[in-house]
Protein backbone atom coordinates (compact mmCIF):
# COMPACT_ATOMS: atom_id res chain seq x y z
CA UNK A 1 0.00 0.00 0.00
CA UNK A 2 2.89 2.67 0.97
CA UNK A 3 4.71 1.48 -2.11
CA UNK A 4 1.65 2.37 -4.15
CA UNK A 5 1.41 5.52 -2.42
CA UNK A 6 5.05 6.65 -3.67
CA UNK A 7 4.76 5.30 -7.55
CA UNK A 8 1.06 7.29 -7.96
CA UNK A 9 3.25 10.57 -5.72
CA UNK A 10 5.91 10.01 -8.34
CA UNK A 11 3.93 9.79 -11.26
CA UNK A 12 2.13 13.06 -10.76
CA UNK A 13 5.23 14.59 -9.87
CA UNK A 14 6.48 13.35 -13.23
CA UNK A 15 3.22 14.27 -14.90
CA UNK A 16 3.35 17.73 -14.08
CA UNK A 17 6.95 18.51 -14.75
CA UNK A 18 6.08 17.13 -17.98
CA UNK A 19 3.45 19.30 -18.69
CA UNK A 20 5.09 22.23 -17.19
CA UNK A 21 8.21 21.39 -19.66
CA UNK A 22 5.33 20.92 -22.74
CA UNK A 23 3.69 24.38 -21.47
CA UNK A 24 7.31 26.54 -21.35
CA UNK A 25 9.56 24.63 -23.47
CA UNK A 26 8.27 25.96 -26.89
CA UNK A 27 8.28 29.37 -25.71
CA UNK A 28 11.29 30.58 -26.30
CA UNK A 29 13.89 28.61 -28.49
CA UNK A 30 17.27 29.02 -30.54
CA UNK A 31 18.63 26.35 -32.27
CA UNK A 32 20.55 25.12 -35.79
CA UNK A 33 19.48 26.62 -38.45
CA UNK A 34 21.51 24.82 -41.20
CA UNK A 35 24.75 23.70 -42.18
CA UNK A 36 27.32 26.81 -42.02
CA UNK A 37 29.57 27.52 -44.40
CA UNK A 38 33.42 29.07 -45.05
CA UNK A 39 34.90 31.02 -47.81
CA UNK A 40 38.07 32.57 -48.41
CA UNK A 41 39.20 30.55 -45.78
CA UNK A 42 43.08 28.81 -45.68
CA UNK A 43 43.39 26.29 -43.14
CA UNK A 44 40.10 27.45 -42.02
CA UNK A 45 36.93 25.54 -41.25
CA UNK A 46 33.61 25.99 -39.34
CA UNK A 47 31.26 23.05 -38.02
CA UNK A 48 27.96 23.10 -36.81
CA UNK A 49 24.99 20.69 -37.61
CA UNK A 50 23.09 20.57 -40.40
CA UNK A 51 19.69 19.66 -38.66
CA UNK A 52 17.55 22.77 -37.50
CA UNK A 53 16.18 20.45 -34.62
CA UNK A 54 20.15 20.40 -32.60
CA UNK A 55 21.53 23.18 -30.64
CA UNK A 56 23.39 26.05 -31.84
CA UNK A 57 26.80 25.00 -31.60
CA UNK A 58 29.35 26.37 -33.83
CA UNK A 59 33.10 26.35 -34.06
CA UNK A 60 34.55 28.78 -36.73
CA UNK A 61 37.77 28.47 -37.37
CA UNK A 62 38.68 31.46 -39.79
CA UNK A 63 42.49 30.05 -40.51
CA UNK A 64 45.55 32.07 -41.62
CA UNK A 65 44.80 35.13 -41.75
CA UNK A 66 48.08 37.17 -42.10
CA UNK A 67 48.96 38.33 -45.53
CA UNK A 68 50.08 34.40 -46.49
CA UNK A 69 45.88 34.22 -47.20
CA UNK A 70 45.67 36.01 -50.28
CA UNK A 71 42.09 35.54 -50.38
CA UNK A 72 40.23 39.31 -50.32
CA UNK A 73 38.67 38.27 -47.05
CA UNK A 74 37.43 35.39 -45.21
CA UNK A 75 33.59 34.64 -44.80
CA UNK A 76 31.59 32.64 -42.56
CA UNK A 77 27.60 31.95 -42.55
CA UNK A 78 25.90 30.82 -39.71
CA UNK A 79 22.17 29.89 -39.79
CA UNK A 80 20.38 30.67 -36.91
CA UNK A 81 16.97 29.15 -35.73
CA UNK A 82 14.88 30.81 -33.97
CA UNK A 83 11.23 29.72 -32.35
CA UNK A 84 8.77 31.68 -30.10
CA UNK A 85 5.09 31.64 -29.09
CA UNK A 86 5.59 35.05 -27.72
CA UNK A 87 7.52 38.54 -28.66
CA UNK A 88 11.17 37.83 -28.59
CA UNK A 89 14.52 39.26 -28.95
CA UNK A 90 17.87 38.43 -29.39
CA UNK A 91 21.11 39.19 -27.66
CA UNK A 92 24.49 38.31 -28.24
CA UNK A 93 27.46 38.20 -25.86
CA UNK A 94 31.34 37.86 -25.84
CA UNK A 95 34.21 36.53 -24.42
CA UNK A 96 37.82 36.83 -25.58
CA UNK A 97 39.74 38.73 -27.88
CA UNK A 98 41.30 40.87 -25.68
CA UNK A 99 44.50 41.07 -27.30
CA UNK A 100 46.71 43.83 -25.66
CA UNK A 101 48.82 44.54 -29.23
CA UNK A 102 46.75 47.10 -31.32
CA UNK A 103 48.05 45.86 -34.18
CA UNK A 104 46.73 42.21 -33.58
CA UNK A 105 43.38 41.01 -34.59
CA UNK A 106 40.78 42.98 -32.22
CA UNK A 107 37.04 42.71 -32.34
CA UNK A 108 36.59 45.25 -34.37
CA UNK A 109 38.43 43.26 -37.43
CA UNK A 110 35.80 40.54 -37.51
CA UNK A 111 32.81 41.58 -39.24
CA UNK A 112 29.66 40.32 -37.88
CA UNK A 113 26.14 41.38 -39.61
CA UNK A 114 22.39 39.50 -39.62
CA UNK A 115 20.93 38.95 -42.99
CA UNK A 116 18.01 36.84 -44.57
CA UNK A 117 15.33 36.71 -42.05
CA UNK A 118 12.88 33.92 -43.21
CA UNK A 119 10.50 31.50 -42.26
CA UNK A 120 11.37 28.07 -41.38
CA UNK A 121 8.56 26.20 -43.00
CA UNK A 122 4.47 26.49 -42.78
CA UNK A 123 4.37 26.88 -39.03
CA UNK A 124 6.46 30.05 -38.72
CA UNK A 125 3.82 32.57 -38.01
CA UNK A 126 3.28 35.80 -40.47
CA UNK A 127 2.54 38.86 -38.58
CA UNK A 128 1.35 41.52 -40.67
CA UNK A 129 1.29 44.46 -37.30
CA UNK A 130 5.02 43.79 -36.17
CA UNK A 131 8.44 43.17 -38.18
CA UNK A 132 11.39 41.36 -37.13
CA UNK A 133 13.44 44.18 -36.57
CA UNK A 134 17.56 43.78 -37.02
CA UNK A 135 19.05 46.26 -34.36
CA UNK A 136 21.44 49.21 -36.12
CA UNK A 137 24.34 48.94 -37.12
CA UNK A 138 23.93 44.89 -37.73
CA UNK A 139 21.70 44.74 -40.49
CA UNK A 140 24.26 44.03 -43.57
CA UNK A 141 26.71 41.49 -45.11
CA UNK A 142 29.59 42.28 -43.39
CA UNK A 143 31.69 41.07 -46.91
CA UNK A 144 29.54 43.96 -48.71
CA UNK A 145 30.00 47.02 -46.52
CA UNK A 146 33.79 46.48 -45.77
CA UNK A 147 35.55 49.52 -46.03
CA UNK A 148 39.84 50.39 -45.87
CA UNK A 149 39.44 53.07 -43.30
CA UNK A 150 41.79 56.11 -42.67
CA UNK A 151 44.60 54.24 -41.19
CA UNK A 152 44.54 51.54 -44.08
CA UNK A 153 42.81 49.17 -42.11
CA UNK A 154 39.53 47.27 -42.76
CA UNK A 155 36.36 47.99 -41.27
CA UNK A 156 33.10 47.25 -40.98
CA UNK A 157 29.67 48.55 -40.58
CA UNK A 158 29.26 46.24 -38.07
CA UNK A 159 31.53 44.12 -35.90
CA UNK A 160 32.26 42.36 -32.88
CA UNK A 161 33.49 45.64 -31.58
CA UNK A 162 29.85 46.90 -31.81
CA UNK A 163 28.99 44.16 -28.83
CA UNK A 164 28.64 45.93 -25.74
CA UNK A 165 28.18 43.16 -22.62
CA UNK A 166 24.72 41.14 -23.43
CA UNK A 167 23.53 43.16 -26.97
CA UNK A 168 19.97 43.07 -28.46
CA UNK A 169 20.89 42.46 -32.14
CA UNK A 170 17.24 41.45 -33.00
CA UNK A 171 13.90 41.20 -32.21
CA UNK A 172 10.15 41.02 -33.27
CA UNK A 173 6.81 40.01 -32.84
CA UNK A 174 5.87 35.82 -32.30
CA UNK A 175 7.62 33.25 -34.24
CA UNK A 176 5.83 30.22 -34.25
CA UNK A 177 2.27 28.94 -34.58
CA UNK A 178 2.12 26.16 -33.03
CA UNK A 179 3.23 25.30 -29.43
CA UNK A 180 4.95 22.01 -29.70
CA UNK A 181 6.66 20.12 -27.35
CA UNK A 182 9.62 20.39 -29.37
CA UNK A 183 11.26 21.80 -31.93
CA UNK A 184 9.95 21.00 -35.88
CA UNK A 185 11.82 21.33 -38.92
CA UNK A 186 9.39 24.28 -39.44
CA UNK A 187 7.72 26.07 -37.01
CA UNK A 188 9.96 29.43 -36.88
CA UNK A 189 12.31 31.77 -38.64
CA UNK A 190 15.87 31.53 -39.31
CA UNK A 191 18.43 34.30 -40.16
CA UNK A 192 21.88 34.19 -41.19
CA UNK A 193 24.79 35.36 -39.25
CA UNK A 194 27.65 36.70 -40.78
CA UNK A 195 31.37 36.85 -39.97
CA UNK A 196 33.79 38.04 -41.67
CA UNK A 197 37.73 38.61 -41.58
CA UNK A 198 40.18 40.33 -43.86
CA UNK A 199 43.46 38.66 -44.34
CA UNK A 200 46.25 41.70 -42.99
CA UNK A 201 49.24 42.02 -41.43
CA UNK A 202 47.87 41.89 -38.14
CA UNK A 203 50.76 40.89 -35.11
CA UNK A 204 50.94 37.16 -35.12
CA UNK A 205 49.17 35.16 -33.15
CA UNK A 206 46.43 33.00 -32.18
CA UNK A 207 42.66 34.67 -31.53
CA UNK A 208 40.01 33.38 -30.06
CA UNK A 209 36.64 34.54 -28.68
CA UNK A 210 33.14 33.30 -27.91
CA UNK A 211 29.75 34.14 -28.36
CA UNK A 212 26.43 33.46 -26.60
CA UNK A 213 22.86 33.96 -28.62
CA UNK A 214 20.05 34.02 -26.30
CA UNK A 215 16.57 34.59 -26.90
CA UNK A 216 14.19 35.76 -24.37
CA UNK A 217 11.15 37.58 -24.05
CA UNK A 218 11.59 40.72 -25.87
CA UNK A 219 9.41 43.94 -26.47
CA UNK A 220 5.58 43.37 -26.34
CA UNK A 221 4.65 44.25 -30.27
CA UNK A 222 1.96 42.87 -31.81
CA UNK A 223 1.38 40.09 -34.34
CA UNK B 1 0.55 -4.45 -6.53
CA UNK B 2 -0.59 -6.65 -9.57
CA UNK B 3 2.12 -7.38 -11.63
CA UNK B 4 0.65 -5.94 -14.79
CA UNK B 5 -0.14 -2.64 -12.94
CA UNK B 6 3.77 -2.45 -12.16
CA UNK B 7 5.07 -2.81 -15.25
CA UNK B 8 2.91 -0.33 -16.81
CA UNK B 9 4.03 2.36 -14.46
CA UNK B 10 7.39 1.54 -15.36
CA UNK B 11 6.64 1.69 -18.64
CA UNK B 12 4.89 5.40 -18.09
CA UNK B 13 7.58 6.68 -15.82
CA UNK B 14 9.82 5.90 -18.57
CA UNK B 15 7.72 7.47 -21.11
CA UNK B 16 8.12 10.59 -19.40
CA UNK B 17 11.03 10.83 -18.65
CA UNK B 18 11.63 10.13 -22.48
CA UNK B 19 9.41 13.37 -22.50
CA UNK B 20 10.59 15.30 -20.36
CA UNK B 21 14.57 14.94 -22.10
CA UNK B 22 13.02 16.13 -25.34
CA UNK B 23 11.88 18.96 -24.09
CA UNK B 24 14.93 19.75 -22.51
CA UNK B 25 16.85 19.54 -25.78
CA UNK B 26 15.50 23.04 -26.86
CA UNK B 27 17.48 26.11 -25.52
CA UNK B 28 17.27 29.67 -25.32
CA UNK B 29 21.11 29.94 -26.27
CA UNK B 30 23.49 28.80 -28.45
CA UNK B 31 27.07 29.10 -28.99
CA UNK B 32 29.63 30.05 -31.73
CA UNK B 33 33.18 29.87 -31.04
CA UNK B 34 36.09 31.30 -33.30
CA UNK B 35 39.78 31.48 -34.01
CA UNK B 36 41.46 32.97 -36.26
CA UNK B 37 45.27 32.42 -36.49
CA UNK B 38 48.02 35.41 -37.77
CA UNK B 39 51.51 33.89 -39.04
CA UNK B 40 54.80 35.80 -39.19
CA UNK B 41 54.88 36.89 -42.61
CA UNK B 42 57.80 38.86 -44.23
CA UNK B 43 58.10 39.77 -48.37
CA UNK B 44 60.76 41.47 -50.41
CA UNK B 45 60.42 42.67 -53.45
CA UNK B 46 61.27 45.19 -55.80
CA UNK B 47 60.93 48.69 -55.07
CA UNK B 48 61.07 50.25 -58.58
CA UNK B 49 63.81 50.51 -61.03
CA UNK B 50 67.62 50.56 -60.89
CA UNK B 51 69.67 53.91 -61.77
CA UNK B 52 72.89 52.86 -63.39
CA UNK B 53 75.71 55.62 -63.23
CA UNK B 54 79.06 56.17 -64.04
CA UNK B 55 78.83 53.19 -66.74
CA UNK B 56 80.46 53.19 -70.14
CA UNK B 57 78.70 50.21 -72.45
CA UNK B 58 76.26 47.92 -70.74
CA UNK B 59 72.94 49.08 -69.25
CA UNK B 60 69.82 47.98 -67.09
CA UNK B 61 69.25 44.59 -68.80
CA UNK B 62 66.08 43.44 -66.62
CA UNK B 63 64.91 46.36 -64.61
CA UNK B 64 62.82 46.38 -61.57
CA UNK B 65 59.32 46.31 -61.63
CA UNK B 66 57.80 48.18 -57.97
CA UNK B 67 55.49 45.58 -56.01
CA UNK B 68 56.95 42.83 -58.11
CA UNK B 69 59.44 40.24 -57.35
CA UNK B 70 63.04 41.01 -57.27
CA UNK B 71 64.77 40.01 -60.28
CA UNK B 72 67.00 42.41 -61.59
CA UNK B 73 70.46 42.00 -64.31
CA UNK B 74 72.16 44.68 -64.84
CA UNK B 75 75.36 45.07 -67.24
CA UNK B 76 78.08 47.33 -65.71
CA UNK B 77 80.21 47.70 -68.77
CA UNK B 78 83.50 48.20 -69.15
CA UNK B 79 85.29 48.35 -65.91
CA UNK B 80 88.98 48.78 -67.31
CA UNK B 81 90.59 52.24 -67.00
CA UNK B 82 89.13 53.01 -70.92
CA UNK B 83 86.45 53.86 -68.29
CA UNK B 84 87.05 57.32 -67.27
CA UNK B 85 84.44 57.99 -64.79
CA UNK B 86 85.74 57.22 -60.51
CA UNK B 87 82.79 54.71 -60.22
CA UNK B 88 80.61 52.22 -61.86
CA UNK B 89 76.87 52.42 -59.42
CA UNK B 90 74.25 50.41 -59.81
CA UNK B 91 71.32 51.22 -57.42
CA UNK B 92 68.47 48.92 -56.90
CA UNK B 93 65.57 49.81 -54.73
CA UNK B 94 64.65 47.35 -52.71
CA UNK B 95 60.81 47.08 -50.48
CA UNK B 96 60.22 45.06 -47.89
CA UNK B 97 57.30 43.93 -45.75
CA UNK B 98 56.59 42.33 -42.67
CA UNK B 99 54.03 41.20 -39.82
CA UNK B 100 57.30 41.11 -37.34
CA UNK B 101 60.33 41.85 -36.73
CA UNK B 102 62.59 41.14 -39.88
CA UNK B 103 66.13 40.41 -40.55
CA UNK B 104 67.75 40.73 -44.48
CA UNK B 105 70.22 38.85 -45.35
CA UNK B 106 72.76 38.62 -48.16
CA UNK B 107 75.34 36.58 -49.55
CA UNK B 108 76.78 36.88 -52.90
CA UNK B 109 79.03 35.35 -55.30
CA UNK B 110 81.76 36.91 -58.19
CA UNK B 111 83.07 34.81 -60.76
CA UNK B 112 85.75 36.11 -63.03
CA UNK B 113 87.36 34.71 -66.18
CA UNK B 114 90.62 35.71 -65.07
CA UNK B 115 93.12 33.87 -63.20
CA UNK B 116 95.03 35.69 -61.62
CA UNK B 117 94.69 38.07 -58.50
CA UNK B 118 94.23 41.18 -60.36
CA UNK B 119 91.21 39.82 -61.60
CA UNK B 120 87.74 41.69 -60.40
CA UNK B 121 86.93 39.88 -57.20
CA UNK B 122 84.12 39.86 -54.50
CA UNK B 123 86.22 42.72 -52.77
CA UNK B 124 86.13 44.52 -55.68
CA UNK B 125 82.56 45.13 -55.78
CA UNK B 126 81.44 47.99 -53.36
CA UNK B 127 77.91 47.48 -51.56
CA UNK B 128 76.04 49.17 -48.54
CA UNK B 129 72.31 49.70 -48.33
CA UNK B 130 71.44 53.76 -48.75
CA UNK B 131 68.94 55.28 -46.77
CA UNK B 132 65.52 53.59 -44.91
CA UNK B 133 62.74 54.49 -45.51
CA UNK B 134 59.36 53.85 -43.42
CA UNK B 135 56.73 55.85 -45.08
CA UNK B 136 53.41 56.06 -46.22
CA UNK B 137 49.73 54.73 -44.88
CA UNK B 138 49.28 51.62 -42.67
CA UNK B 139 53.85 51.61 -42.52
CA UNK B 140 54.81 51.42 -39.07
CA UNK B 141 57.90 53.63 -37.57
CA UNK B 142 60.11 52.20 -36.20
CA UNK B 143 64.50 52.16 -36.03
CA UNK B 144 66.24 49.86 -38.25
CA UNK B 145 69.72 49.32 -37.75
CA UNK B 146 71.99 49.29 -40.97
CA UNK B 147 74.84 46.51 -40.48
CA UNK B 148 76.64 48.06 -43.87
CA UNK B 149 78.16 51.39 -44.55
CA UNK B 150 75.77 52.72 -46.81
CA UNK B 151 76.70 54.34 -49.84
CA UNK B 152 79.87 52.72 -51.02
CA UNK B 153 81.19 55.27 -53.30
CA UNK B 154 81.47 57.79 -50.09
CA UNK B 155 85.21 59.00 -49.59
CA UNK B 156 84.87 57.34 -45.91
CA UNK B 157 83.79 53.94 -47.09
CA UNK B 158 86.87 53.20 -49.51
CA UNK B 159 91.02 54.62 -50.42
CA UNK B 160 93.23 53.67 -52.60
CA UNK B 161 95.65 51.00 -50.71
CA UNK B 162 98.90 52.43 -50.38
CA UNK B 163 100.78 49.36 -50.84
CA UNK B 164 99.34 47.83 -53.88
CA UNK B 165 97.59 51.23 -54.75
CA UNK B 166 94.44 49.31 -55.68
CA UNK B 167 91.15 50.93 -54.56
CA UNK B 168 89.42 48.78 -51.91
CA UNK B 169 85.93 49.08 -50.16
CA UNK B 170 87.30 49.54 -46.24
CA UNK B 171 84.29 50.10 -44.48
CA UNK B 172 82.63 47.70 -42.44
CA UNK B 173 80.88 45.25 -44.88
CA UNK B 174 81.34 47.93 -47.72
CA UNK B 175 82.30 45.19 -50.45
CA UNK B 176 80.52 41.77 -51.59
CA UNK B 177 83.82 39.63 -50.04
CA UNK B 178 82.15 40.14 -46.74
CA UNK B 179 78.86 38.77 -48.10
CA UNK B 180 80.26 35.40 -49.26
CA UNK B 181 77.96 33.61 -46.99
CA UNK B 182 74.19 34.89 -46.05
CA UNK B 183 74.88 37.96 -43.72
CA UNK B 184 72.64 40.58 -41.96
CA UNK B 185 72.29 43.46 -43.91
CA UNK B 186 70.04 45.43 -41.97
CA UNK B 187 67.15 44.64 -39.52
CA UNK B 188 64.42 45.85 -37.85
CA UNK B 189 61.30 46.22 -35.96
CA UNK B 190 57.81 45.11 -37.28
CA UNK B 191 57.02 47.48 -40.62
CA UNK B 192 53.39 47.10 -41.23
CA UNK B 193 50.62 47.99 -39.36
CA UNK B 194 47.05 46.30 -39.41
CA UNK B 195 46.45 46.75 -43.05
CA UNK B 196 45.21 44.64 -46.33
CA UNK B 197 48.20 43.06 -48.64
CA UNK B 198 46.50 44.78 -51.34
CA UNK B 199 47.91 48.43 -49.54
CA UNK B 200 51.52 48.62 -51.50
CA UNK B 201 53.34 51.05 -49.13
CA UNK B 202 56.47 48.94 -47.45
CA UNK B 203 59.97 49.75 -46.11
CA UNK B 204 62.35 50.45 -48.69
CA UNK B 205 65.83 50.74 -49.19
CA UNK B 206 68.27 51.27 -52.12
CA UNK B 207 71.10 48.32 -52.55
CA UNK B 208 74.21 49.81 -54.02
CA UNK B 209 76.75 48.48 -56.04
CA UNK B 210 80.05 50.01 -56.91
CA UNK B 211 82.88 49.35 -58.95
CA UNK B 212 86.28 51.28 -59.53
CA UNK B 213 87.32 51.38 -62.44
CA UNK B 214 91.10 49.83 -62.92
CA UNK B 215 93.77 47.71 -64.41
CA UNK B 216 91.49 44.86 -63.42
CA UNK B 217 92.64 41.75 -65.37
CA UNK B 218 90.78 41.68 -68.83
CA UNK B 219 88.10 39.20 -68.57
CA UNK B 220 84.26 39.07 -67.83
CA UNK B 221 83.18 38.75 -64.60
CA UNK B 222 79.72 38.11 -63.24
CA UNK B 223 78.08 38.89 -59.87
CA UNK B 224 75.06 37.18 -58.55
CA UNK B 225 73.78 38.71 -55.09
CA UNK B 226 70.60 36.91 -53.10
CA UNK B 227 68.96 39.11 -50.88
CA UNK B 228 66.79 37.17 -48.15
CA UNK B 229 64.36 38.49 -45.59
CA UNK B 230 62.94 36.59 -42.64
CA UNK B 231 61.39 36.61 -39.57
CA UNK B 232 63.26 35.09 -36.45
Amino acid sequence: MRLRHVTYSLLITLLFLAFAQTTFAQALDISSGGLPTITGAVGGSVTGSASVTNDLVVTINFGEVSPLNTNSIVKVVVPIALRSNQPYQVAVSMSGLNNANAQAVQASDVGFGLQNMQLLGGAGQICNQSTHLIRSPFNNDPAITATVGSNGRVSYQSSLGNLSGSTVIMSGPVLSKNNSIKRQQSDGYTFDAIFTLTPQFFASGISSATLIFTISAGPNVPC
Amino acid sequence: MPRLTTINLIFLTMLLMVSAVTCLGQSTTGTVSMSATVSKFVEINSGGSVTLTGNSGGGVTTDGVANSPLAVSINLGELGPSNTNSFVSASVPLKLRSNAAYVLSMSATVTSSGASSSRIGAADVGFGLGTVSRTGLGVNAGADTNATSGDPTLAANGSINGTTGRYEFTAVRSNLGAFSSSTTALSGPIIMNAVPRSNANGLTVPAMFAVKPQFFENGTTTISVTFTVTAP
